[in-house]
């Protein structure tokens, strides 16, 4: 794009919002207006920007309404669903009711043996799976792959793990995190185990997710969602989140990325996928908030930048682990 | 509003969009626009990058799931800057990592409140170096909230005289904006830096 475009571009809209302004908008504007944004997709953003500016020149406005109450046509993602809000749901402690469904499964006949695949700490695998699919393992993560004639069930017993599913509609594939289920067809998706649910994100397609443990009834997640689901989650109790799933998936290729990431949660990431430990001393900065990306083997490099930017403490010395911050003296 | 057709329903939706980024991610611009800066960005590619930025915010489906929308928008022009740095091969991808990183950890000073006070009075500076009718024409509007046609009626002269003139002060406004940045902002941003390394 060339510079005086870009001025022309950005006059046109501030044009547009002059307009608009004006109170009387009639679908022959929004018609001409649809027209102009067509023709270059950056429109959009010169728009925005041109119309939040004369939003802004009103100091003494109300507060904008938060929620859109008109209903946005083609937007099918937008109902009921709350912002996640992923701590206070990992707090939900796991009912009964796991160890008899997971023994139900384990029973089952299996018509073709069952593979295991694991990984060890630190260590990221790609598995070519019989059917055509790629099961993807992160860090210290465990999967049962019992594939049959009219059915593909994995079972993720710990950790994480991407799948991109071989399209079949005769032979579901089925995973298995805990009682949480997510059924795919032909489609993306992640499942990581934690300690009383687990997190799905899917990258393409569509699947179905619940919880064995509560009730049957399912509920559709789509490409570029993701959900915490507590194992005793109600599937309306869910909160399914939209944002891109690229940072969260980054270990495939062996990266941890963070975006706006509490330290605390940023070590733990760490600490998933190497020996020598991360230990953070000084409680204060555990809510400081990291952007960056980085090996997910370079916890020096890490501990640096932590030491750069927030100017806290950094002890190498020891073998073992790495301590950040340090206990501060009660005043 | 208006006639409650789809017209008007895609022109509220806008403007809804409009207010949460104008409530929640434009004061903070200029601190981002002082961040590419000392990423020597020229300030006509920071024009770019920032427009970018908001045509991923202005494409979104719905804004209620972002909790932290300045944080949130930060990364998107981070995002888009790494993605240009290595197209155009200016640097290895780990210089950018560590560059990206850490080293301004830009997030500190978006976290602190911008106070509605400080908001105000930038507003009305901005008001205030517009010229003579264009200024009148921007207050009524904006601060006593007249609709254009009352203005237009007021002023005894044309609609469309009001509008042009509305364009015109947005115009001024928004290079206003974009300019001081480069004069305030620096400054403000170095003291933070400072007051982030006592606490």
């Amino acid at each position: 794009m060339s510079r005086p475009s870009l001025t022309d571009m950005r006059d046109e809209a501030n044009a547009w919002v002059a307009r608009m302004d004006q109170g009387n908008w009639s679908p022959t504007d929004e018609a001409r207006l649809q027209d102009w944004l067509a023709v270059d997709p950056s429109r959009h953003g010169a728009l925005l920007q041109a119309q939040a500016m004369w939003t802004m020149l009103r100091p003494t406005a109300e507060p904008p309404a938060r929620h859109n109450d008109v209903p946005d046509l083609g937007a099918p993602n937008t109902d009921g669903i709350r912002s996640r809000r992923l701590p206070s749901r990992r707090a939900v402690i796991a009912g009964g009711g796991t160890a008899l469904a997971a023994s139900l499964v384990g029973g089952t006949v299996l018509l073709r043996p069952r593979t295991v695949l694991r990984t060890d700490l630190g260590e990221i695998r790609h598995v070519p799976l019989d059917d055509g699919s790629i099961a993807s393992l992160n860090t210290g993560s465990e999967v049962d792959v019992m594939f049959r004639r009219n059915r593909r069930d994995i079972r993720l017993t710990q950790g994480e793990a991407w799948f991109q599913v071989a399209k079949n509609r005769a032979r579901p594939f089925l995973v298995e995190s805990g009682p949480i289920r997510v059924l795919a067809v032909g489609t993306a998706f992640s499942v990581r185990r934690r300690e009383a649910g687990a997190d799905v994100v899917v990258t393409e397609g569509v699947v179905e997710i619940w919880s064995e443990d509560v009730s049957a009834k399912r509920t559709r997640l789509v490409e570029g969602q993701s959900v915490f689901m507590a194992d005793t989650a109600q599937v309306h109790d869910i909160a399914v989140a939209t944002t891109s799933s690229d940072h969260t998936l980054a270990w495939r290729s062996g990266r941890i990325e963070l975006v706006d990431e509490p330290l605390a949660d940023a070590i733990s990431e760490f600490n998933r996928y190497n020996r020598r430990r991360l230990v953070l001393l000084d409680p204060q900065i555990a809510g400081k908030r990291l952007d960056g990306f980085f090996r997910t083997d370079d916890i020096d490099g890490f501990a640096r930048a932590v030491n750069a930017s927030f100017d806290v403490p950094v002890d190498f010395s020891r073998a073992d682990e790495i301590r950040i911050g340090q206990i501060k003296p009660i005043t | 509003m208006n006639d409650g057709g789809l017209s008007s329903s895609a022109l509220l939706t806008r403007q809804r969009r409009a207010a949460w980024v104008a409530e929640n991610i434009m004061p903070y611009e200029p601190r981002i626009r002082a961040w590419l800066r000392r990423w020597q960005v020229s300030p006509e590619d920071s024009d770019e990058l920032l427009q970018d930025a908001y045509c991923r915010i202005a494409l979104l489906e719905s804004v209620d799931h972002i909790d932290r929308p300045v944080a949130y928008f930060f990364s998107i022009v981070r995002n888009l800057l790494a993605r240009r740095h290595r197209r155009q091969r200016i640097v290895s991808l780990e210089l950018i990592a560590e560059v990206d990183a850490f080293q301004d950890s830009p997030a500190l000073g978006l976290e602190d409140q911008m106070s509605d006070r400080l908001i105000y009075e930038k507003i009305i500076a901005l008001i205030d170096a517009l010229p003579n009718r264009c200024r009148e024409i921007v207050r009524l509007r904006k601060l006593e909230d007249w609709p254009q046609k009352r203005i237009a009626a007021h002023l005894q002269i044309s609609e469309k005289t009001v509008e042009a003139q509305i364009r015109i002060g947005l115009r001024a406004i928004r290079e206003a904006w974009d300019k001081r940045d480069a004069e305030t902002w620096s400054r403000s941003d170095d003291r933070h830096q400072a007051g982030a390394k006592v606490r």
